[in-house]
């Protein structure tokens, strides 16, 4: 303990106060550091803040103005992503421990953190009056100060006493974290927050007083938290019965998830059972039969001289009928058969292969009518503003979605670049110089006003769909250029090597460069798609009500009994907490599966 | 039987010429070591039996096949001939036993067991079956070589090109290579051996072949190759080196 100790405090002495210059530079650092501390707490707490138009607003911000009896439908969405949630972690649990003392030590350091804050939060403020003079108010009270003190007190001193005890115990890592989350949800049932009442006489109540959270809140909340738990042991037990076509199905179920509660769960679409027997049937049985008939003579060697030819045949058939007035099923499994015979000599050459590829076709084949039926489908939601998204559902669409669209095509657009075909180099490199060259706002004005003029006459997409083919070439762009980067960056003995042992380029690309290149851009595509998640903002611009939108939107609200005027700031500032939350999160994540990937390791 | 034969082979890079007519037959079960001063057209030459370079004049027929723009006749070719590079080309991302069973799998069309079965028996064979679960960066440069030698062998190959297969390892790395490539070529494969490591050609070759400036300057058996040498060139080089 003593050397610990020491070398703390040698720290201290080489780092911070190694002369007399550093020490005064310290000691000004530390001075400003805790100023725009105080400064930040009493702007925070000053009575000119008024929280309560977020907490009032708190609801829209979420959902908008989807319909409140069928509210129980966001939840479920978020059930679902958690029940995935759960099922994965569990799942793929490591085993990873943390012991006791690592705990009690972050509970130390965390209590004497609040304890300092506590202890250096400003008294007063300085707050503006309506005459333009200044005054100082009270924002906290000596005995409110007294009040957060003691258990802070009491929290410090007692993990401090645990750390010096070495009790040999650990918890598993992800439970433990699981746990955690459980602070939050109780959080919600012990804290009140501000709330906007209203008097018997429909008066409101000033000054806003301090209520529980609702019920409607918290509830879910609770439910949900124990579903995450329940999902988690869900997982351990199927490690435990090591099915390993899990491993494939679980991914695959998070790039399904998003696609199903945005198109179902959340859509509530409006099924017309005649196109379902008229389309969707028919469709899938054709589609299944085609599949079946491929997989099951892909082997043979007639076939196998006539394959490139079938599949130049599908390709064409996509191009032809991509303007055509018939169902988007038919025009996207067509495409799916040439995917099919790209991938079925290499996979369908065994019986056992034959097998497996046909119960993928057979399940992606129904999980695609399935999905495009409830995304094609009219919504059943009724909305004030024509779209059942808005505030953070929008967002959210807008950032998974646009990633999804924007990231393959971004990936075929590099490679056509480099590609050693002059036309198709030309055509890629073409759409990217014309794609990167103009601002995104005029994209999406272009989305709004123009695409519909560009489209044949009968084919009408929504607008969100609009703003998602125009980010997908947007992003994409930039996507390609940073994959194009980490393809220069693999040496040419790597594209030898695998010639050498006889791969075609398609699994050259595939399974040697690709996974090279994208490893070698992560900290550039992670940046790409933070910088989409926040450009999506700018959907507000075209009528949209993304976040943001909605953010300056509560301001006047004459609808409602609440004025919020001169609240900007307040919203504003929320939106760039959940903006900033949300980027630090996904940044934090993929640092750790680049080093899980041992980038610059290997 | 010959199963490599080269007519009159002539390559350019620009304007530089880097084959000049090279006319050569290469028996079944030979090991022939092909050496040379730098840029003579020695790796280049080698690099076109395999079609990872173009030659613009001549003719390469490998195993009977003739080696045209068609891609049938490359890819044919291509699983017949096993290629060692200088600077061992391992794929990265992938572990030593994935390296292995790669191309067994997606190009010959293998089941996994199959191919990873092949893998260890190779690994054992050159030496390093402990290994089989690491990353290609984690070991040392003789055995990353030994690796690629174990990948080339996992397509069955008929024949085995070497490109200086030793150059960029540590002296103590190299015989471990070496030792590899001695069995390989008493187990009776055909090779083709670009090296400077003349104690290999003299203890294991069939054929020295000498090149210089893009031509074939001279054939002949390594004893009398590094005896008395029939041409000036050839006992230049060899008095540089030895």
């Amino acid at each position: 303990m003593n050397f610990i100790e020491n070398t703390k405090v040698r720290w201290l002495r080489d780092n911070l106060f190694s002369s007399i210059g550093s020490a005064t530079i310290t000691l000004i650092t530390v001075y400003m550091l805790i100023s725009m501390y105080r400064g930040t707490v009493g702007f925070i707490l000053s009575p000119m803040r008024k929280w309560t138009a977020v907490t009032y607003n708190m609801q829209l911000y979420m959902i908008f103005n989807y319909a409140e009896d069928e509210s129980w439908r966001a939840w479920a969405s978020v059930g679902v992503a958690l029940l995935l949630a759960g099922i994965t972690l569990g799942y793929w649990n490591t085993g990873e421990k943390t012991s006791f003392n690592s705990i009690s030590t972050g509970i130390f350091k965390l209590s004497t953190a609040l304890t300092l804050m506590v202890v250096l939060a400003p008294t007063e403020t300085e707050v503006m009056n309506n005459d333009g003079s200044r005054s100082m108010v009270e924002v906290i009270s000596s005995n409110q100060r007294m009040n957060l003190l003691i258990p802070m007190a009491v929290l410090t001193l007692l993990s401090f006493l645990l750390t010096r005890y070495d009790i040999q115990k650990s918890f598993n890592k992800t439970k433990m974290i699981i746990f955690y989350l459980g602070f939050l949800v109780a959080s919600g049932w012990l804290i009140k927050v501000p709330t906007v009442v209203f008097d018997d006489a429909g008066n409101r109540v000033k000054p806003d007083l301090f209520l529980p959270v609702a019920t409607t809140t918290t509830i879910p909340w609770t439910i949900l938290y124990a579903v995450l738990w329940a999902a988690f042991f869900i997982g351990l037990f199927l490690q435990k019965k090591e099915l390993k076509t899990l491993k494939r199905i679980i991914p695959i179920s998070w790039v399904i998830l998003p696609l199903y509660l945005f198109s179902w769960l959340y859509k509530k679409p409006i099924i017309e059972f005649n196109k379902v027997l008229m389309n969707d049937i028919p469709g899938v049985l054709i589609f299944w039969t085609i599949g079946f008939l491929i997989i099951r003579y892909i082997t043979n060697e007639k076939f196998m001289s006539y394959k490139n030819y079938l599949t130049g045949v599908f390709l064409l058939a996509t191009a032809l009928i991509l303007f055509l007035r018939i169902p988007f099923l038919f025009k996207v499994l067509t495409f799916s058969v040439v995917l099919l015979l790209l991938v079925a000599p290499a996979i369908a050459n065994t019986t056992e292969g034959k097998k497996s590829l046909l119960i993928i076709w057979v399940v992606a084949v129904a999980v695609l009518a399935f999905l495009l039926r409830g995304s094609g489908s009219p919504t059943g939601i009724m909305t004030p503003t024509g779209s059942f998204l808005g505030g953070f559902s929008l967002t959210w669409v807008l950032a998974i979605f646009g990633t999804y669209v924007s990231f393959p095509f971004g990936v075929i657009l590099a490679l056509g670049r480099t590609s050693n075909l002059p036309l198709v180099r030309i055509i890629c490199t073409g759409i990217i110089e014309i794609v990167r060259s103009v601002p995104y706002i005029t994209w999406l004005f272009f989305a709004s006003v123009m695409l519909t003029v560009f489209m044949p006459e009968g084919v009408e997409f929504n607008l969100i769909v609009r703003v998602l083919i125009v980010t997908a070439f947007f992003s994409g762009a930039y996507f390609a250029e940073n994959i194009r980067g980490g393809l220069q960056s693999i040496p040419k003995g790597q594209y030898e090597a695998a010639n050498a042992i006889g791969m075609n380029p398609f699994q050259r690309i595939s399974l040697i460069v690709l996974p090279q290149a994208l490893r070698a851009v992560i900290p550039t595509l992670v940046s790409s798609i933070i910088t989409a998640f926040k450009d999506s903002s700018l959907v507000a611009i075209i009528g949209l009500f993304d976040t943001l939108r909605i953010g300056s939107a509560v301001i006047p609200t004459q609808s409602s009994p609440v004025n919020f005027v001169g609240t900007q700031l307040d919203n504003l500032l929320f939106i760039a907490l959940f903006y900033w939350v949300f980027c630090f999160i996904f940044s934090r994540r993929t640092m750790k599966i680049e080093k899980k990937l041992g980038l610059g390791e290997r | 039987m010959s199963i490599i034969v080269t007519k009159d082979v002539k390559k350019w890079f620009g304007d530089f010429q880097a084959l000049d007519g090279i006319s050569m037959e290469i028996k079944e079960k030979e090991v022939i070591v092909i050496c040379g001063p730098s840029g003579s057209g020695k790796s280049t030459f080698i690099r076109c039996i395999n079609r990872l370079e173009q030659h613009q004049e001549g003719e390469i027929i490998v195993d009977g096949i003739e080696l045209t723009n068609d891609l049938k006749n490359i890819d044919a070719i291509r699983s017949e001939v096993g290629m060692v590079f200088q600077s061992f080309n391992l794929f990265p991302h992938l572990t030593v036993m994935q390296n292995i069973t790669l191309a067994p799998i997606w190009v010959r069309k293998k089941t996994r067991t199959e191919a990873e079965a092949k893998a260890m028996e190779l690994l054992e064979r050159v030496g390093i079956p402990e290994q089989a679960e690491k990353f290609p960066g984690q070991l040392s440069g003789g055995q990353q070589q030994r690796v690629a030698i174990a990948r080339a062998l996992a397509m069955e190959p008929k024949i085995m090109l070497f490109d200086e297969p030793t150059s960029a390892l540590d002296p103590e790395m190299i015989k471990e290579v070496l030792d590899v490539m001695k069995e390989l070529a008493q187990s009776g494969m055909t090779m083709i051996v670009v090296t400077h490591e003349m104690g290999f050609a003299k203890e294991v070759c069939d054929r020295v072949i000498f090149f210089d400036e893009g031509k074939l300057v001279e054939e002949n058996n390594p004893e009398d190759f590094f005896n008395n040498p029939k041409s000036d060139r050839t006992k230049l080089f060899l008095s540089q080196i030895l």
